[in-house]
This record gives structure tokens, sequence and C-alpha cells, in this order.
């Protein structure tokens, strides 16, 4: 039985879930992979505990990300859930913002329909108006009333979104007190998302509501299962909460597993230093990209899930439908990649599982980068002969050979990722060129070097641990929490004492939940943003800023960002839309260097793979765990763990640090 | 020459510039100022070769997607390409330069390839005012272009040194709300140039040489798409009419006709028959006719067909000179832009019913549904409050129409009402569902919606501009007709009336303006309904 103090993070994704356990007082690591046991979460951590040795009284820390709400509202299975609105606005889901999501598709419903049915609106006499002044004050029976005709509705999940809440929330919080009387949930736009325009805030907070009961019965059972030890899981900003405070807003937790990917890689680009990092993590069906600038993951606040609004503060991850195992097709329009996929069953052609339409994994398989030799993760065993024939009918097609092929579709799958990197980028300001690209995922570390190519980035990284990276990710996390709040004041106009109140409030807010888990302000940082736009504009820029609030400066800073993104800036006055708060308390884990010792690197075996379609190159692979300090390998070259395959085509070199990360750099040309 | 260049290239190629044209409306939405295109979304983006043929598309409103080619082309007429540099931006507005109507200006700039002209980034936005008899520039007894405001030739507004100052002033002193048009045309400058960044990499990459070829390769195949979605259209000629509401407070419907012809992988759309030039705000142009054509096609037939040059060239498209859909250039056009163009694609559709029912929807709110509110903004500034609303989707053969959305040649969306009382001296009372506007049938149209004004100051001024008020959207195959569009208006100082689809008038403080929008028109008749269950 293992002693104890052990900090572990597990990662459940879709078809794996990922555990990497540290223990601080003797350096000792441990990564495992297990199995995902689609319907019980709970079962895939007690056997990825059980896999690792860990008994649960020897953790200390469980860090967990969970993929648990982002399918419950991807497959929509949430909860029923009932909406109490303004009067006059009950069927504000239904309204949206009017427009459609295809131009030219008359078959498909433009948008997604509202998640609350008509029966189950309630409409509350009140109103605030756009101060925040109260223009009527619903009273006790009008109140009194909501309550009734919610318990009629067999639901036990409500949310309350009101108009103008932002500005004013003395109503929500009067009905919601009364409505946490009679629900075991209860859902406030003004907590959610105290943020304008009805619509977004409403949806949030009603898509927050749904996912509440889920959330709770999980969370709820997970403590009971690690007993003793702390429990706290990912949120979307790339940070960890309590299981109380994420209970209490579980829209909080929809990019879980994402952001612990992304919490890694922020980890690992402050260890190295590096300034700006695209983070490129490429699964079966998808690949996430992601800015990370200063060792800080990028925040949106204004994203979607599966065609919900979320307005939730997320790492700004963007996702593409294609990865290793998206189908590859031909029509009139040429060749496209995605995103239809042959899943996991029976995946692709060169699994040899019964596959038969071609996928890019079929493709690297052609080339030769996957081991005929060896079986991916112990278990799959490749048929090189099968993916040859996914892919013929198609290269018969085209007119060309089955080599081309394979090569082509590796760059057409790299130009729809590019696409993604160059959005993450543009909207920053970013030349996305000058980024490190950091590959982890299945498949991120086979496309990073073509990715890295056709987009014109010069080194990449494929960090200690890229196939458990968001189980990694898990246990480097800070404690944080993120709020984010409209303010809508002008610099000609400053209200330094109402700033100074909704500073304070949000940032006691965010600081409570700190301090009850026993942390002092002393170990706390906190982290603001400002949102600024000219006045007229409705997106703003994000301008971090220090307080006490320096404004000519929050303006020079704010001017710069302007200019960098769109290319120019006028000395107009500005306006301060909305003020973000990160508070967080550091979580230094460390990790001792890798420190294998050896002289060269050996190859396993060499075996032929194409990366132009003359001729194949005799091809080294070797083992990434054996792989000694400071090696140095020339492509081309294959690098291979259990669970991924790195490609070095010719022209680049692979060289391996202390830590473990493998560096990959153009050749000087 | 030979077309060498593989196809995998051609699909990195693709993918590069429709990323690069839909940066560019990032661009714009992101950075403009006035609510109509940051919070509505009035805009659009496309590249075009160095011809003027569309080689990307942002994914913005049909209507304006349609008509960039002719824009280019148009311009092209009156500047030649030797007279373009590096670093101009031009602007125009001129509907006869392959445009649409006066408030939706772009702003062109060419791109240079290896010392040579290559391409054309053209920025498109609505802005709120454009000068003119009213605020807001929808002028409803306009008889000719003059009264529309102000009327932009090819005008080199920015060189590579820089903004031209008196330019610039000249076109601002002419408009209300300088500041706000002010930024709006600094975005489009924005814009354009963000594509230019994006074409110089791809040419530093490949070559123009390799990029031309590209673009022939992607021409070619959309037009063997094109072809191919022609083809599984059955041959015949076929018939369809629209009726617009009327032309002004006193006008009459007047007659939108179309035949289509499809013959193996062509089709012909004549549009002689369509009535003549009308008085009011309610012509348009052949470019608008175009640009009708153009969606309806891809969407009956081929939606997923990458729009570019080849992609319409089995098309043949007839409009008649003196006709609505070709006044000639002393006319008024503000409403014909999204009202007449949207009679053009319902012309269409209905003609389409003979032919293929199953893959259309029947009639929904073909109208920009336009409430435009002049005035002071809660800031000070002058500022047109300029809101279009949708109505019920019409039902299909599958299921019902959705509620409350923009169709065909618009996607504009709402301006949220928690931002319409922040910015300006309104209050929206409710804005709801109008329950039972759709019509029934075998799948009943969506629910077109109720949203009520309240204007809260004194020297507020309304301009309506909307279709739908009489002739109400149809429903197909038996199905009922939606509930046509309603706007009433309640004064303070009593008394209510009912408003027509294109007026000008004084608003006082406790007005109220209730408005109404269409149902869907149903899909089959309801008595399959009552058989079905």
């Amino acid at each position: 039985m293992s002693e104890s103090g052990w900090q572990v993070g597990i990662d459940i994704g879709g078809t794996f879930t990922d555990l990497v356990a540290l223990l601080p007082s003797t350096g000792d690591v441990r990564s495992i992979k297990v199995p995902t046991q689609r319907n019980d979460p709970v079962a895939s951590i007690r056997a990825a505990l059980a896999a690792a040795d860990l008994s649960a009284e020897s953790v200390d820390d469980l860090v967990h990300g969970t993929t648990l709400v982002t399918n419950a509202i991807v497959e929509d299975r949430v909860e029923p859930v009932a909406l109490v609105a303004t009067e006059g606005f009950e069927d504000v889901l239904d309204i949206g913002r009017a427009g459609r999501q295809h131009l030219y598709r008359l078959d498909l419903p433009p948008r997604r329909e509202a998640q609350v049915p008509p029966e189950r609106r309630i409409a509350l006499a009140e109103r605030v108006d756009f101060t925040g002044a109260a223009v009527r004050i619903p009273d006790t029976a009008a109140i009194d009333a909501v309550v009734t005709q919610a318990q009629a509705m067999g639901i036990e999940s409500i949310a309350v979104s009101l108009l103008h809440a932002y500005a004013n929330a003395d109503h929500e919080r009067a009905v919601g007190a009364a409505l946490a009387k009679a629900f075991p949930f209860v859902s406030l736009s003004h907590q959610v998302n105290p943020e304008t325009r009805e619509f977004e805030r409403t949806a949030t907070t009603v898509l927050n509501a749904s996912v509440m009961p889920i959330a709770a019965r999980y969370l709820d059972r997970l403590q009971r299962e690690v007993k003793g030890a702390r429990l706290h899981v990912m949120h979307s900003a790339g940070g960890m909460a309590s299981p109380d405070a994420a209970a209490r807003r579980p829209l909080s937790m929809a990019l879980s597993g994402p952001a612990a990917g992304i919490s890694a890689a922020a980890s690992v680009a402050a260890s190295l230093g590096l300034e700006k990092v695209l983070t490129f993590d490429m699964g079966g069906t998808t690949t996430d990209v992601c800015l990370i600038l200063n060792g800080a993951a990028e925040i949106s606040t204004d994203s979607k899930l599966a065609g919900r609004p979320v307005r939730q503060p997320m790492v700004a991850v963007e996702s593409i439908g294609a990865g290793g195992g998206s189908l590859v097709t031909l029509g009139t329009g040429g060749l496209s990649i995605g995103p239809q996929s042959a899943g996991a069953e029976p995946g692709p052609a060169a699994y040899g599982r019964g596959g038969t339409r071609a996928t890019v994994t079929d493709a690297n398989a052609v080339l030769g980068y996957l081991d005929p030799a060896k079986r991916l993760g112990g278990a799959i065993a490749l048929d090189v002969a099968a993916a040859e024939a996914a892919l013929a009918p198609l290269a018969a097609r085209l007119g060309v050979g089955i080599v081309e092929l394979a090569l082509g579709v590796q760059r057409v799958a790299n130009a729809a990722m590019v696409r993604a990197l160059a959005r993450v980028t543009v909207e920053r300001g970013v030349d996305g060129r000058q980024c490190t690209l950091l590959a982890f995922g299945g498949a991120g570390p086979m496309h990073a070097v073509g990715l890295a190519r056709e987009f014109g980035i010069a080194e990449i990284v494929v960090p200690r641990f890229s196939s458990g990276f968001s189980a990694l990710g898990c246990i480097v996390a800070d404690m944080s929490y993120t709020q984010q709040q409209s303010v809508r004041m002008l610099s000609t106009g400053w209200d330094a004492t109402r700033f100074a109140a909704l500073h304070d409030d949000m940032l006691a807010a965010l600081m409570a939940p700190l301090h009850s888990h026993g942390h002092g302000a002393d170990e706390i940082d906190v982290e603001r943003t400002a949102l600024v736009r000219y006045v007229g504009q409705s997106y703003a820029v994000e301008v971090p800023f220090a307080q006490p609030l320096d404004l000519d400066r929050l303006g020079r800073d704010f001017r710069q960002r302007h200019h960098e993104i769109y290319g120019y800036a006028t000395e107009e006055h500005w306006e301060m839309q909305s003020l973000r708060m990160c508070a967080l308390v550091a979580r230094r884990t460390t990790f001792g260097p890798l420190g294998i010792p050896g002289e060269g690197a050996v190859p396993t075996s060499v075996n032929p793979c194409w990366f132009e379609p003359a001729a194949p190159h005799q091809t080294p692979r070797y083992d990434r765990d054996r792989l000694p300090t400071g090696a140095r390998i020339a492509g081309p070259a294959i690098v291979e763990d259990a669970w991924s395959t790195i490609v070095v085509p010719p022209g680049y070199t692979l060289s391996s640090d202390a830590m473990g990360h493998l560096w990959i750099r153009e050749d000087a040309r | 020459m030979r077309n060498s260049v593989d196809p995998f290239t051609v699909e990195v190629i693709r993918h590069a510039l429709t990323a690069a044209a839909e940066e560019m409306s990032f661009v714009v939405m992101r950075s403009a100022r006035s609510p109509l295109l940051r919070e509505a979304g009035d805009l659009s983006s496309a590249l075009t070769d160095h011809k003027g043929d569309l080689i990307a598309q942002g994914r913005d409103i049909p209507i304006h997607l349609g008509v960039m080619s002719f824009t280019v082309k148009k311009f092209l007429e009156r500047v030649p390409a030797e007279r373009l540099r590096p670093g101009d931006v031009w602007f125009l507005n001129l509907p006869e330069v392959g445009g649409n109507h006066l408030p939706d200006v772009k702003a062109i700039r060419p791109i240079f390839l290896e010392g040579r002209l290559f391409a054309f980034a053209v920025s498109l936005a609505h802005w709120g005012d454009i000068g003119g008899a009213w605020a807001g520039s929808y002028f409803a007894a306009a008889t000719e272009t003059w009264q529309e405001g102000v009327r932009i030739p090819p005008l080199r507004l920015f060189t590579a040194d820089g903004i031209d100052e008196e330019k610039r002033d000249f076109l601002l002193a002419n408009l209300r709300g300088p500041a706000e048009r002010e930024g709006d045309l600094m975005a489009q400058m924005a814009s354009t140039r963000a594509a230019e960044g994006r074409l110089l990499r791809l040419g530093e990459e490949h070559g123009a040489a390799t990029l031309r070829a590209a673009l022939d390769r992607l021409d070619d195949l959309s037009e063997a798409q094109m072809r191919e979605a022609i083809a599984g259209l059955p041959d015949g000629v076929y018939e369809g009419e629209d009726f617009l509401d009327d032309d002004g407070p006193n006008g009459q419907p007047a007659a939108i006709r179309v035949r289509v012809e499809i013959a193996g992988e062509t089709a012909k759309f004549d549009f002689s028959g369509t009535d003549d030039a009308v008085a009011g705000p309610l012509n348009t142009t052949p470019f608008v006719a175009m640009a009708a054509v153009y969606y309806a096609i891809k969407a009956v037939a081929g939606p997923e067909i990458q729009p570019n040059g080849g992609c319409y060239r089995p098309l043949e498209i007839r409009t008649r000179p003196g006709s609505i859909l070709e006044p000639g250039i002393d006319k008024p056009v503000v409403g014909g832009n999204h009202e007449t163009s949207q009679r053009a694609v319902d012309a269409i559709m209905r003609a389409f019913e003979k032919a293929v029912p199953e893959r259309l929807t029947a009639g929904g709110s073909t109208t920009a549904g336009l409430l435009i509110f002049g005035g002071t903004r809660r800031d000070g500034a002058i500022g047109t409050f300029y809101e279009t609303h949708g109505g019920g989707e019409g039902a299909r053969t599958d299921r019902d129409g959705a509620p409350v959305v923009r169709v065909h040649l618009t996607n504009t969306m709402n301006t949220p009402a928690e931002i319409v009382e922040s910015e300006y001296m309104i209050r929206v009372d409710e804005q709801r569902l109008r329950r039972g506007s759709g019509g029934t049938g075998r799948h009943r149209g969506g629910d077109g919606m109720r949203r009520a004004y309240t204007v809260m100051e004194d020297g507020l001024s309304l301009t309506t501009m909307f279709e739908r008020r009489v002739i109400a959207p149809y429903g197909l195959q038996g199905g009922a007709d939606g509930a046509p569009f309603r706007v009433t208006l309640h004064r303070a100082a009593g008394g209510s009336r009912e408003l027509s689809g294109k007026e000008n008038l004084a608003l006082a403080k406790g007005d109220r303006v209730v408005m109404e929008t269409s149902g869907g028109g149903g899909y089959g008749t309801p008595a399959e309904e009552q058989a079905g269950e």
C-alpha cells in the first residue's frame, strides 16, 4: 500500500480516464490511463486509483476534470427547469437574437429551440431600469404567486432572470429567497452572469439551472467515494474550485476537461519561460487550440456550447470537428476532412475492427508513421493493408497515388487547423508565427510539425505527460474563482466611489470561498481585467490593471491594445464596459527532473516513412521512455510512447530536456 | 495555360481565403460604432480577384454578398486599374456602380502581389445615416435618388499615406451622427487591411501564379457543382409572382414576376414580366435582382457550394429596363434593397413550388420589418436607432417553422431591449411571441413576435419600412397564410392608428409604437393533419 500525501489529478475523457499523481515528499510520480466507464464516472475514478495502486486513504488532494456537464449539454440530457422572467419578456428564449445559423440551408432549423417550453415560463410584474432604479417593485403576493405556479410544474430547478438585474438585483434576490424555501436548486441571473443583453444572460442562467441537479448529485457521490481526500474540480477558466462552489454554478464546469489541458499547458509555458504559446490538442474527433500569453490562457466570456450561449469565463479554446478518426470525403467541391468521424467503433480502417472508410489515421498508417509491429496502448493492432484499401478509391478518383493522397490528407487536415490557429491569434492581435506550438493529446504530436510548417511556426514542444496532459493540468492548476460584471462607466464621468464599491463587493464574493477554505489574504493573488471600449462600440478590449486604478494609464493601455488588434486607435474618451476579476491561490506543484541517463538515443527499429511523394525515407523509431536527457535526433525520426507518436520529418531536429519535454525545431536553412 | 496546382494546395488556399473574409467581418463588428453594425451585424465582407470575380465571402448577409462582385466590376469601369495603388481604400455607394442602396457603403482596397494587382477586399457596411431628407435616410416620399442621401462615387479616402482629411470631412458634414460614421468607416478600412495582410502572406507562401491557378480550379469546381445541382432539378418552365404591398403611404401592390427555365445543367431567370418602376423608394437595381437569384438557386439546389466566380456561370438572368428591377439611375431605391429583393426571392420560390415543393419553406417574414427612431441618444449625440424585426419562418414538408427569425436574403440580429433602453430615449415595454400568428397546416408556420416601444422624450422621429402588411406570408401546398405585419401607433395625446409600411412621422413623449411581426405560412392542408392523427 502506498504512503499518504499523494496529490492526484484525474481527467475523465470520452474514451480514456487519465491519472497523474505526485508524492511531493519523495518526488514520486505515477501516470496511468484506463478506459472510461461511460455511464459511471465514479467507477472510472475508482478504476484509475486502483490501477495506480493508490487507496482513497493515501490521497491528500484529488482534483478532477470532468466532461459530465459538457456531455449533459451536448447530448441534451439536462434536467427540466422553469424560468421566472419580467412580465412581457417570458418568451426571451424563443426570440433570441433572431438570426439563423445557416445562410442557405432551408432544411435545417434556424437555431436550437428554446430550452424552457411555454408552459414553464412564469411572468413576474416588476421592472428595474438600466440605471438600476426600481420602476415597479414586485409585491409579496406576486412573489408568492410565482412560487405557487412553480410548485405545480413538477420540477426541482428554477432559473430567475429579470430585466436589468445586472444593474440592480434586489428583485431577483427577493424572488430567489422565496423560491429557495420550496426548491433545492435556484439559479439567479445576477449571480450566474451579471452582464447586459437579456437573451444571453437568461439562456446562460437557464442552462446553469438545468445542470445543477446533475452536478450536485455527482459531486456528492464523488465526495463520499474519495472519503477524507480534499476534492476539487476543474472549472472552465482553467483553475480549480471547491465542490460547493461548483455545485452552485455548475455551468462553470462546462469546459472542465479542455480547461485542465490548458492549465497544464499554461504551467509548462510558464516553467519554460515561453511568452507566446499555441496549444494543439488533437483527439479522435475534434481538435482544440488555445492561445497562452505569458503563462496565462486567454479567457473568453462569450461562447456557445451545442448552439446555446454560455456567458461564463472559459479558456478561449477554439474547437474544430477534425481529428484522427475524422472521415476523408471527396465531393465535387474537393477533398474534405470531418466533421463526420469513424467513432470509436469501428474506428479507422487501420485499427482492423471493420472500418472501411478512409480517415486521417489511415493516411498516417499508409505513410508509415504508425509502427506496424506495435499495438496502440498494447491493445490495437495496426492493419496497413486495410488503411490502403480505404484510401485507394479516393486516390483513383483524384488520379493520384495513395502516398500522394495520404500526404494531401495531412495538408488538408492541417489547413482546417491553421484556420483555428489564425482565429485565436487574430482576435488578440498576435502574430501566430512567433508562437511556440505545444502539442498534446492522442494525435497532436503526430501532426504538430506538419501544422507548424503550414502555419509558419518554427518551434514545437511535446511536453512530458503529453498523452495524459489534462490529468497533469488538474494537479498543477491554481485554485481560482473568476467573475465578470457590467460596469458601464465613462472615462469623462468617472465615479470613483461607485467603482470602488463595485470592485470591493465583487472581490469579497470571490474571496469568500477561498477564505472558507482556510486561505488567508496573503496567499491570495487577484488579477483584474477591465473590458474597455470606445463609446458606441459593443465589443470591448481586455486591459489588465492594478489597484488603485490609474485612469490615464488604463486609457493608454486600452488605445495600445486597440491598435494592436484592429490596426487603429483614436484619442477619444472611452468606457469601461465590464470588470473581470480572478482571485487565486497559486498551487506551486513542482516536478523533479526526469533525468534519464545514457549516451545517445538508440533506435528500436527502422522503417520506411513517406514525407514527400517521390520516395520514402528509412526512418528510425525511438522509445520516448528510454530517450536520454539531452539526446538530439535529426529527422526523419519517429518517437513513440504507449499512447502517441511524434513525427519528426526531415529538416527538423528533436531534443529532449532534463524535465522530459521534447523540443522540435526547424533546422537552419 | 495548364492548370498545374495540386488539389490539396487548392483546398489549403480555399480555407485561407475564407478565413480572410471571415476575419474582415470580425474586425468591423468588433470595432464599429453604430448598433446596426455591432449589435445587428448589418455588414458583409468579400474578396474578389483583379477582375471583380468573387473568390471568398464571409458568413454574412446574402443580399450584400450577391452584389459585391458587381460593385468591383462596375468600379473598375469608372476607375481603371492603372489608377490603383497599394494602400488605397476607395469608398462608394452609388446604386448604379454595382450597388443596392445609398446607406450600404462599400470600402474597396486593391491588393497587389508581386507588383501586380491581384485582388480586392470589399467591406460593405450599412451606415445608420447617409444624409437626405429624413433621419436614418429612409425617406418614404422620395421620388428621386437625390432625396435619399449623399451619393458617393468612387472616392479614394485612404492612400498609403493615410486618410484624406478634406474628403472625409466633406463626407461627414453631410451625415447625421458624424462621430459614429467616422468610427464605422475606420472599422471598414481596418477590415480591408486585415484581408490584405492575409493575402500578402498567402502570396509569399505560394506565389501569385499558384494562387491564380488555385482560384481558377475553385471556380471550375463550383461551376461543376452548380451544374450538377441544377441538373438535379426537373427540366421545365416555371412561373412565379409575388407582390409588393405598396411603394408609399398611398401606394398600390406591384408585381414581381419571374419565368424560370431549367434545361439540363443551366437555368434562366427572366424577370421581364415585372411591373414598371414605381414612384416611391421600392425600386431596386438589377444587381439586387441577381443577388436574389444567387441566393435562391443556392438555397434550393446547392447550399454547400462554395460561392465564387464559377458558381453562377450556369445561370442567365434578365431584367427589363424601366421595370422595378431596372428602373434607371434617377429612381429612389432605399427600401427596394431588402424589400423588393425578398419579393424576387419569393417569386422564384413560388415558381419552384411547381417543381420541388419538398425543398422549400412556406412564406416567411421576407421583409426587414424596419423601424427607425431618429433623434438624440442618451449621451447627447445624434443617433438613429435602426431596428429590424424578425417574424415566423414558413413551415416545411418535414417540420414546423421556427418562431421569430430572419429568413432568406437577410440575417441581421435584433438589438437587445437592455441595450435599446440604455442607449436611446426609448423603453421596451414587452417583447413576446405573437401566439397563433403562424399559419396552420400539416406543419405550422412559426409565430411572429410583438415588441412595444414607448418614447421617453419629445423630438424623436419614426420611419417604417416593411412589407407583408397587405400581402400575408403564403402557405405552401395547401397550408394557411401567416398573420400579416401590423404596426400600431398609440399617441400619448390619445388616438391610435395602424401605420403603413412606408412612413415618416414625428413622435412625442409617451407615444407607444407596437410592432407585431408576421407569422410564417403553414405547409400542407390542415385536413391531412386531422387525417394523420
